[in-house]
């Protein structure tokens, strides 16, 4: 089989086109150049619950989000206010507890900051970023 | 054939950009707010070069700490203006990237995403900022490195405890480096203290904290959990000391 020229250049733009097609739709909810986060530092509204009380939810959003509504018993501990909320975290910390990060929603980046503070410079184990933050917790309850 | 090819490249490159209307000075700022700032504010200038006016359907920041603002709804033919995001800086350090998604009705290009970086200065680099210990661990000292973050000089540091249950000793250990023992008197109770740490040419003051922590305590059976407007209400459950040499 034997294709033209301008046959052949079209078929070609159409398969370069592809991969930005494929990139579209897989981010398009999310903001692609974001540093992913790797799936073992990720867990589900489901397996949180499932850890039941050694879990301790904190909620990263600002403190007006956090006033309206926010997860039972969720912790406040933003970047906004990080030297005055992070001793009142600690406080309820204990060896052995899981610590679920929420922000609003997937495509925010509020959570996987404040989790990786906590990691690199509280040096605490088990910090975990909720799939979904917020609205996904919302989701899951109403 | 070659030309045709050319002609039609082109035509598609040139229907592409007759379509973007508004145009940006510059889409990525970037920013390095002075110690003790509040705010970084990045300003994004466009024009509408097309022949149609645009209209801004939502301005959106990635993130709460960033407010965006639009100085006009709708932008006519050859007019000029700006979209500012403002930062709010409060505890963050290091570099923060935030950004702003624009959208506009144009046919082409629907949405811009503006990026604002900020490159906030971090004078000391404290490393862990909490010790901890398990009741009844031994009361042995741990360790809290700090050294002075790029461009500051660091000669001499402070460290207080709020708590007369924690003992602190500083050892310089190089230019701009420091060791801080932390060694609490007893670990058979529940104690904790806010370390404060100060340098000798900064108003800045820097928090550490200092723990013994109860035993962890076992799992239960999950919780059926409801949203909530009421305000959170974090328990410790405590247990009864574990006594030394014996775990649960």
């Amino acid at each position: 089989m034997k294709f033209s020229l301008p046959r052949q250049a079209l078929i070609l733009a159409a398969l370069s086109l592809l991969p930005g097609v494929g990139q579209a739709i897989y981010f398009r909810d999310k903001i692609s150049w974001q540093s992913p986060i790797p799936p073992s530092e990720m867990v589900s509204v489901d397996q949180a619950r499932e850890w039941g009380d050694s879990t301790i939810w904190i909620d990263a959003r600002p403190d007006d989000q956090f006033a309206r509504d926010h997860v039972p018993g969720a912790i406040l501990l933003n970047e906004d206010r990080w030297n005055e909320l992070l001793p009142q975290f600690l406080a309820v910390w204990s060896p052995g507890k899981k610590v679920v990060v929420y922000c609003s929603a997937q495509s925010c980046d509020l959570a996987r900051e404040v989790a990786e503070r906590l990691r690199k410079e509280a040096q605490l184990p088990d910090v975990f970023v909720l799939q979904g933050g917020w609205e996904a917790w919302l989701k899951k309850n109403h | 054939m070659k030309t045709h090819i050319l002609t039609v490249t082109l035509s598609f490159i040139f229907c592409l950009t007759a379509r973007a209307e508004l145009k940006w000075e510059q889409t990525a700022v970037e920013l390095h707010p002075a110690r003790g700032d509040k705010q970084a504010i990045g300003h994004y200038k466009y024009q509408n070069v097309g022949k149609t006016p645009v209209h801004f359907k939502s301005v959106h920041a990635s993130c709460g700490c960033t407010a965006a603002q639009s100085q006009k709804d709708q932008v006519g033919p050859g007019e000029k203006g700006e979209i500012t995001a403002t930062f709010n800086i409060g505890d963050r350090t290091g570099t923060q990237v935030k950004t702003v998604t624009v959208e506009t009705d144009e046919a082409a290009n629907q949405k811009t995403v503006l990026t604002l970086k900020a490159i906030i200065p971090q004078e000391l680099e404290i490393s862990p900022t909490f010790v901890f210990w398990k009741q009844g661990e031994k009361a042995d000292p741990k360790t809290i490195t700090i050294h002075a973050g790029k461009d500051f000089s660091v000669k001499h540091i402070k460290v207080t405890s709020s708590s007369p249950d924690f003992q602190t000793k500083v050892e310089e250990t190089g230019e701009g480096q420091f060791k801080v023992d932390v060694q609490p008197n007893e670990t058979s109770r529940p104690l904790a203290s806010t370390l404060t740490i100060q340098s000798e040419n900064s108003p800045k003051t820097f928090y550490a904290t200092a723990r013994i922590t109860t035993a962890p305590t076992a799992p239960v059976a999950p919780a059926i959990q409801k949203a909530s407007g009421a305000p959170a209400a974090p328990t410790a459950p405590a247990r009864p000391p574990v006594p030394p040499g014996q775990t649960r």
